[in-house]
């Protein structure tokens, strides 16, 4: 591993030779990217430095230090993120000997930024994670937070709509062919042998399909199943769910962290794990408790308690989806793989990868 | 151009491309942060031989062609009222410099809200961004035409239109055109900021798409080069037209 004075030196060079900064790397970059592709270290924290070995490292002067991480949630402060609030609250973190800082914004870089280094640990779709890897970006899955993928494709009860099957000629509203949303769309198409061709999709880049939906715009439309149809059912509005899960599993929204990161700071995750995981099945036996960590963090959450409840019991169904409080953190390399295959018909893996290079399954049980 | 306007514009360039090589090779940085330009040169011609590239730039270049019409259009009537009326230059003086010192960035969401995530959102994106240097190149130009030229133009009772044609335009045209330099640029941007705002087509769509679904960071940046390109082609198009209607300035 490359030691920052020489790093530093190494930037000073490129800013004298040159005469210009690249703002966009920064020197967190500088630091960490050519540490990014070293190899993960064994599970065993022996071979790293002691300073970034873990939770507990010792300070000169014989105190224990915490081992600090950054960990970015990809989204502005909501319910769904109540598990990582509570562990912080009711100090699970700091049981493990971890100083946590989470970064609750949207970040549409957030997986380029953990690939780089800057950020420790951050929350993405497994469906993310394949073309990040697939184009060299060193990142790796470390446990899922939402056994079953949360986007879905809903509408009114009364479209008739009730199979993928319905879905043939009807009018779907997307925000736009890209993402997570697009590829679940196509691959619930799939399952019933049809095509993008064979429905009328309507984009709606500023993402108004849940309102369309509402509106009658749109027969259907993709969404989050903690989000849009919630809505809809709470305007008294019947509605149906379709989950891709059921046709092809596809790996949802995780822990992930950069290859380098899990080398330098491998206990540290698996206690950052083990806390957040203790705090999931706190809120899988108690959802008030969620609510409570979320209003904590954001007040105006408490302005309808009611719909933030609705949003955290969703949220926990897509967490449990058909396993029970044991399967939490799982990842299913079952879904991976079909995943992975379907994501290279479509011709999202621009190179070869294989389930090892996605995910690392040294902080939860195999499945 | 002649031959050695060509080889500085040539050199300069290599020079670029040699301190982005030595950026990267120096400061060790990985493609998915920094590609090389070599990898963003095959990237770059991998992409259009793909049609990759073509379709959103044709969306975007429809989108600047229109909102610089309609932003230079505008910017030249109220230019030429506001350098004409005190009353009109009273009135609505306040609003012109309102709608440009609030950042396009703040109003681009609302005007997509407002006109909807299709085509007219984006035209009216750019027509607000190139509207403001236009506007007051020609405000400047009229009201620098030699003020000894118009009152000999009206002792021999000349028509509004033979004023507007044979003084105001010529006198007007150079800063006019400086101003059209800068709108056209802008056009880009505003098209660009549009983009971004809403819509499933367009160099800004992609330059998103490259960057937070497909990963593609050299694609990313073979998408940037295409926009540079596009800026760069459009303002050489108006410093030809200038020197043809006003010559080497």
């Amino acid at each position: 591993m490359i030691s920052r004075p020489s790093i530093r030196a190494r930037s000073a060079v490129v800013i004298a030779l040159v005469g210009f900064v690249v703002g966009a790397c920064g020197p967190s970059s500088a630091t960490s990217s050519p540490s990014a592709s070293a190899p993960i270290a064994p599970s065993v924290s022996g071979s790293v430095a002691p300073s970034s070995v873990g939770p507990s490292s010792v300070a000169p002067g014989g105190s224990p230090v915490a081992a600090s991480l950054t960990v970015g949630l990809g989204y502005i402060a909501s319910v769904q993120f109540a598990p990582f609030y509570l562990a912080q609250q009711a100090g699970y973190y700091k049981a493990e000997g971890l100083t946590v800082t989470f970064q609750n914004k949207i970040d549409p870089d957030l997986v380029a930024l953990v690939g780089q280094g800057s950020i420790d640990l951050g929350l993405s779709d497994g469906t993310s994670v394949i073309p990040a890897v697939s184009n060299a970006i060193p990142i790796r899955y470390l446990t899922t937070i939402y056994r079953q993928f949360p986007s879905i494709v809903f509408g009114k009860a009364s479209s008739g709509i009730k199979t993928a099957a319905d879905l043939k000629g009807k009018k779907i509203g997307i925000p736009g062919k890209y993402g997570s949303s697009w590829i679940m769309l196509q691959a619930l198409l799939a399952s019933v042998n049809l095509k993008t061709d064979d429905v009328t999709i309507v984009e709606y880049p500023d993402f108004g399909q849940g309102a369309a939906v509402a509106q009658g715009a749109v027969d259907a439309a993709t969404g989050f199943v903690n989000n849009e149809p919630i809505q809809l059912q709470r305007s008294g509005t019947p509605t149906f769910i379709l989950h891709v899960d059921d046709v092809t599993p596809l790996p949802g929204p995780g822990l992930i962290a950069s290859t380098a990161t899990i080398a330098a700071k491998h206990d540290a995750i698996g206690g950052f794990v083990r806390a957040t995981l203790r705090a999931m099945d706190d809120i899988i036996a108690d959802p008030a408790k969620g609510v409570d960590a979320s209003i904590a963090v954001e007040p105006t959450l408490g302005q309808d308690r009611a719909l933030q409840t609705a949003i955290l019991n969703a949220t926990i169904e897509a967490w449990k989806a058909s396993g029970g409080n044991d399967t939490l953190g799982v990842i299913d390399r079952t879904s991976w793989q079909k995943s992975l295959d379907f994501m290279t018909t479509l011709g999202l893996v621009p190179n070869p990868v294989t389930i090892d290079d996605l995910v690392v399954e040294d902080f939860v049980k195999a499945s | 151009m002649n031959r050695a306007a060509v080889g500085s514009v040539v050199a300069s360039f290599a020079v670029f491309v040699i301190a982005w090589k030595l950026v990267v090779l120096v400061g060790g940085y990985p493609p998915f942060i920094l590609p090389s330009p070599e990898v963003v040169g095959q990237r770059f011609v991998r992409a259009w031989a793909d049609g990759i590239i073509e379709p959103h730039a044709l969306a975007t270049l429809v989108e600047i062609g229109l909102g610089f019409t309609v932003g230079a259009g505008t910017g030249l009537l109220v230019g030429y009222a506001l350098a004409r009326s005190a009353l009109v230059e009273r009135i609505i003086s306040p609003y012109v410099v309102a709608a440009q010192a609030t950042p396009i960035l703040a109003l681009a969401p609302l005007l997509a809200l407002w006109f909807g995530p299709g085509l007219i959102s984006k035209v009216v994106i750019c027509g607000l961004i190139v509207f403001f240097p236009i506007a007051v190149s020609t405000m400047v130009g009229v009201r620098s035409v030699d003020r000894g030229l118009l009152e000999l133009a009206r002792s021999f009772r000349a028509t509004r239109r033979q004023v507007l044609t044979t003084l105001e335009i010529p006198g007007a045209l150079p800063s006019i055109l400086g101003g059209m330099r800068v709108g056209v640029t802008l056009a880009v941007v505003g098209a660009i900021v549009g983009e971004w705002a809403g819509a499933d087509r367009g160099l800004g769509v992609l330059v998103n798409l490259a960057r937070g679904s497909l990963f593609d960071i050299p694609l990313m940046f073979a998408t940037l080069a295409t926009i540079a390109m596009v800026g760069i082609a459009l303002y050489l198009v108006v410093v030809f037209a200038e020197r043809r209607l006003v010559g080497v300035r």
